[in-house]
C-alpha cells in the first residue's frame, strides 16, 4: 500500500497510433505507430531519463503522459488515478499532478504576457489563489527558481535564455506537481548555463520530492542527473537500467551504438574507443520492421531477429533488455 | 499605478512626430463629425439655386461659401462636415463588426480544426468568390437602405478576410509550446484563445483592419452612388463625390474637398495602425 503511494506514474502497455482512419476530405495514410506497448513506473523523487533518436516516440509518449495525446490502448495512472477514459473534470484534477518543461524557453512563454501573469495562470485558472495570496505565491515561486519577485512585471524578452527556463520551471511548479516531464530542458541553452539549470532541477527535487521524466539525447546530461535510464527505439523500450549499471555495462546493441557516439574528453581514450557504428537510417514509424525493429541496422542481427520480437527481459544485474543476443 | 503612469509618460515621449500629426488630424476629423451642427456654417441641405456650382470663396447675399457650392447650391463645407459623420460612422462600425465576426470565426477554425474548420473555411471560400459589392447590393435590396443596415451589410460581407488571416495565424501560434503549457495549466479554449492567441495575432489583423477601413469608406460611397446607401439629401463623402463626378470639368471642388478629407482620414488611420501594431508588441516597446 505504502509502496503504491510512492509511485507517481504507472504506464501499462501504452500504445499511441496516428492516422489510418479515412476522413471525408482527409487522406487515409498508413498507421504511424509512434508508441507501441510501453510499461514504465516512476517513483516519488526519482529521475528517469528517456533516451532515443528523434522520431522514436519520446515526445509522443510525454504528450500522452500529460494528457495532450490519447493512447489507443493501455493504461496511464498518475498517482494511482487512471487517466485513460477519465471524464473531463477528473482528468483536469489528475493533470494537476503532472507538468512539463519544454525545450525552447523562448517559445514556452507568451511574449505578450508578463512573466508574473504567466506563472500565475495555473493558479488563476484552477482558482487556487487570487489577489494578495496570488502575488505572494508568484513571488515565492520566482524566489524558488532563483529569480527576484520584482521580475514579475517584466516580459520574457527582457530575460536571458537561462532565466526564461527558470520562469518555465516556476510555472511548472506552481501547481506543486508530483511529476515533471522535462523535454530536452537544457539542449536549447548555452553550455555555460546548462549546469545551472540542471543544478536547479536537482535542488528542487531534493526540496520538494518531485519526480522527473527527463527526455534527452544528451547522454552526458543524463549521466549527471538521472537515477534510471530507459532507451527507446521506434516506439518500444529496448533497455531499462539503473544509471550506474547502464553506463558501466550497456547491453543492447542500440544502446552501445549511442554510447560509442558520445565523445570522450581524453583524446587517447577517444582514439582507442571501440566504435559501434550503425548502418542505415532510422526506419519510418509508419513501416516498422518485423521481429526486432532494430534488426535492419543491428550488427549482431541473425535470422531470428527479423522473425521474433524480443521481449524486455530482466538480466542478473538488474537491467532489462530486449534482445535475442545479449 | 504610479509606475504604470510613469511608463505611459515615458512611452509618449518616444512617439514619432508623424504619429502625433496624424493623431491630431484624426482627432480633428472625429471632432468635426461629432460636433457637426456646431461647426458647420450652414444647413447642409439648404439649397440656394442661384448659387449653384460656385467656386470656393464665393459670397452671395453676405454668405461666404469657403469651399464653394454643389450642383444644388448647397454649402459644400457644411455637407462635407456632416458627411464625415456618415462616412466615419459607417467605416468604423463596419470594421468593428467584421473584425469581431471574422477574427472569432478564424480563431475557432484554427483552434478546433476538424469539422469546425471545414465548415468555416469553406464558407469563407464561398463568400470570397462572390463580389462583395454584388452581395451588398443584394442585401440592401432585401433589407432596404439606411445607416445601420449599411453597417450590417458591410460588416457581414467583409469578415472573410479577417477570418483567413486569423485562421492562418492561429494555426501557427497554437503549435507553440506556451499554448501547450497553458493547456497543461488547465486553461480552457476561451481563455487560451483570448489570452494567448489573440494578443499574438493582433498585429496582422490590425493591418487588415486599417486597410479595410479605407475600403469601407469607398464601399459606402459606392453603395451610396448606386442609391443603395445613404439616401439623399443626407450627405456622405461618397455621395458628394459621386454627384461631383458629373461636374468634374466645371466644378472640381465638389470632388476635391471630400476627396482630400477621405485621403487624409485613410492615410491617418494607416499610419496610426502601423504604429499601434508595433506598440502592441512588448518586444519593440522597450527598445
Amino acid at each position: 500500500m505504502i509502496d503504491n503511494l510512492q509511485i507517481v506514474l504507472e504506464l501499462k502497455d501504452v500504445a499511441v497510433h496516428f492516422g489510418g482512419r479515412a476522413g471525408l476530405l482527409g487522406s487515409s495514410g498508413a498507421v504511424v505507430k509512434a508508441v507501441n506497448g510501453v510499461d514504465l513506473e516512476i517513483r516519488k523523487a526519482e529521475t528517469v531519463a528517456l533516451v532515443g533518436e528523434s522520431g522514436c516516440g519520446k515526445s509522443t509518449l510525454s504528450n500522452t503522459i500529460v494528457g495532450l495525446q490519447a493512447p489507443v490502448s493501455g493504461s496511464v495512472k498518475i498517482g494511482g488515478d487512471e487517466v485513460v477514459g477519465a471524464d473531463r473534470r477528473k482528468l483536469n484534477d489528475i493533470r494537476r499532478k503532472v507538468q512539463m518543461i519544454f525545450q525552447d524557453p523562448a517559445l514556452s512563454l507568451n511574449p505578450r504576457s508578463t512573466i508574473g501573469a504567466t506563472i500565475a495562470e495555473p493558479l488563476i485558472v484552477r482558482g487556487i489563489a487570487r489577489g494578495k495570496a496570488l502575488k505572494d505565491r508568484v513571488a515565492e515561486l520566482l524566489t524558488q527558481v532563483g529569480l527576484r519577485p520584482e521580475h514579475a512585471d517584466r516580459y520574457p524578452h527582457q530575460f536571458s535564455g537561462g532565466q526564461r527556463q527558470r520562469v518555465v520551471i516556476a510555472r511548472a511548479l506552481a501547481l506543486e506537481p508530483d511529476l515533471l516531464i522535462c523535454d530536452e530542458p537544457v539542449s536549447a541553452l548555452d553550455v555555460s548555463v546548462r549546469a545551472q539549470i540542471l543544478n536547479l532541477l536537482v535542488a528542487l527535487q531534493q526540496r520538494m520530492g518531485v519526480a522527473y521524466l527527463f527526455v534527452s539525447h544528451d547522454l552526458s546530461v543524463v549521466r549527471h542527473i538521472c537515477d534510471r535510464v530507459v532507451v527507446m527505439y521506434l516506439g518500444r523500450f529496448v533497455e531499462m537500467a539503473d544509471r550506474d549499471t547502464f553506463f558501466a555495462n550497456p547491453k543492447h546493441p542500440y544502446t552501445r551504438a549511442l554510447m560509442s557516439a558520445v565523445p570522450e574528453a581524453d583524446p587517447i581514450a577517444q582514439r582507442s574507443k571501440q566504435r559501434f557504428i550503425l548502418q542505415g537510417e532510422l526506419p519510418s514509424p509508419a513501416n516498422i520492421p518485423s521481429g526486432c525493429a532494430f534488426h535492419t541496422r543491428c550488427p549482431l542481427a541473425t535470422e531470428i531477429c527479423s522473425k521474433v520480437r524480443p521481449e524486455l527481459t530482466p538480466r542478473p544485474d538488474g537491467a532489462s533488455v530486449a534482445c535475442h543476443h545479449v | 499605478m504610479t509606475a504604470s503612469a510613469h511608463a505611459i509618460r515615458q512611452r509618449l515621449r518616444r512617439v514619432p512626430p508623424s504619429v502625433i500629426v496624424v493623431s491630431v488630424l484624426l482627432a480633428a476629423i472625429v471632432l468635426l463629425a461629432v460636433f457637426a451642427p456646431l461647426v458647420a456654417p450652414a444647413d447642409p441641405n439648404n439649397q440656394t439655386l442661384l448659387a449653384r456650382l460656385k467656386a470656393p470663396g464665393f459670397t452671395y447675399r453676405g454668405v461666404t461659401y469657403w469651399v464653394g457650392t454643389d450642383d444644388l447650391g448647397r454649402d459644400l463645407l457644411s455637407r462635407t462636415v456632416y458627411g464625415a459623420r456618415v462616412s466615419l460612422g459607417v467605416a468604423a462600425l463596419s470594421v468593428i463588426v467584421s473584425t469581431m465576426v471574422g477574427v472569432s470565426l478564424g480563431m475557432l477554425a484554427g483552434w478546433f480544426r476538424g469539422w469546425t474548420e471545414t465548415i468555416i473555411m469553406r464558407l469563407v471560400d464561398i463568400m470570397m468568390s462572390i463580389p462583395a459589392i454584388l452581395l451588398a447590393v443584394l442585401t440592401v435590396a432585401v433589407l432596404g437602405p439606411g445607416f445601420l443596415k449599411l453597417v450590417l451589410v458591410l460588416g457581414l460581407t467583409r469578415w472573410p478576410r479577417y477570418t483567413r488571416v486569423a485562421y492562418a495565424q492561429t494555426l501557427q501560434v497554437s503549435n507553440l509550446p506556451f499554448i501547450k503549457a497553458s493547456e497543461l495549466a488547465g486553461a480552457g479554449a476561451v481563455r487560451i484563445l483570448f489570452h494567448h492567441v489573440l494578443p499574438n495575432i493582433a498585429g496582422p489583423i490590425l493591418i487588415v483592419a486599417t486597410a479595410e477601413f479605407g475600403l469601407m469608406i469607398l464601399m459606402e460611397s459606392g453603395l451610396s452612388f448606386l442609391g443603395l446607401g445613404i439616401q439623399p439629401p443626407s450627405a456622405s463623402w461618397g455621395s458628394i463625390m459621386s454627384v461631383g463626378r458629373q461636374y468634374l470639368e466645371r466644378a472640381w471642388w465638389i470632388v476635391a474637398v471630400p476627396g482630400v478629407c477621405l485621403f487624409l482620414l485613410v492615410f491617418s488611420v494607416n499610419v496610426l495602425g502601423d504604429w499601434l501594431r508595433d506598440q502592441l508588441d512588448p518586444r519593440s516597446r522597450s527598445r
